[in-house]
């Protein structure tokens, strides 16, 4: 068994059903002592801003940014593709904690030593 | 699995909370528990039955005994 975890985001508010859900299972795979990675891309990206996900809150599941906080609080990692963040003008100075801009080897490296990855 | 325990060590109603909201809270709190205690959960979501098993397998923390909605976890021994 896989001792790591990829969860694939590619929504935000466009879709914050998803982008909450993506969240919940990364928090279960962090609980199950996973090596958890949130890839954010396309816009996905935009929860990596400081403030963005303060207003999401699907009915039935905790606030995201709440969701947010707990996955990193347990060691979450949150990696952010870099052309995604770059091409919508993000202020990389603003990153969430837990976030860091990562390119798409990174990405690679890890699910290519093995770890499943789900996607919303 | 329903083997009679000892009284718990402490005890969490997690009520409806359920998939990873459920298990990563279960986790921060085992954790400020010592090795070795019990926790008593009660959790009424209807996945828990199939989750706690799971997540229990996956950690190495003992479901000593499953009768939905409640289930005694023991810490695993390892430092906190």
């Amino acid at each position: 068994m896989s001792n790591k975890f990829c969860v694939s985001l590619t929504n935000a508010k466009n879709d914050s059903d998803k982008a909450t859900v993506a969240f919940v299972i990364a928090n279960a795979a962090v609980a199950s002592d996973k090596e958890t990675v949130v890839f954010l891309s396309t816009e996905g990206v935009r929860l990596a801003v400081q403030g963005y996900a303060d207003d999401v809150h699907e009915e039935g599941f905790a606030p995201l940014r709440e969701l947010m906080a707990n996955f990193v609080k347990a060691g979450g990692k949150v990696w952010v593709c870099s052309p995604c963040f770059k091409r919508r003008k993000l202020d990389e100075n603003k990153l969430v904690a837990g976030a860091s801009i990562v390119g798409g080897a990174k990405l690679v490296e890890f699910t290519s030593a093995g770890a499943p990855c789900v996607a919303y | 699995m329903n083997r009679a325990v000892e009284p718990p060590d402490g005890t969490w109603d997690a009520g409806d909370m359920g998939c990873g909201e459920l298990v990563l809270e279960l986790r921060f709190r085992l954790r400020a528990m010592a090795p070795g205690s019990v926790l008593l959960l009660r959790a009424r979501d209807p996945g828990a039955i199939e989750d706690l098993p799971a997540w229990c397998r996956m950690t190495g923390h003992a479901l000593l005994r499953a009768q939905h909605p409640d289930y005694w976890i023991r810490r695993k021994d390892e430092p906190r």
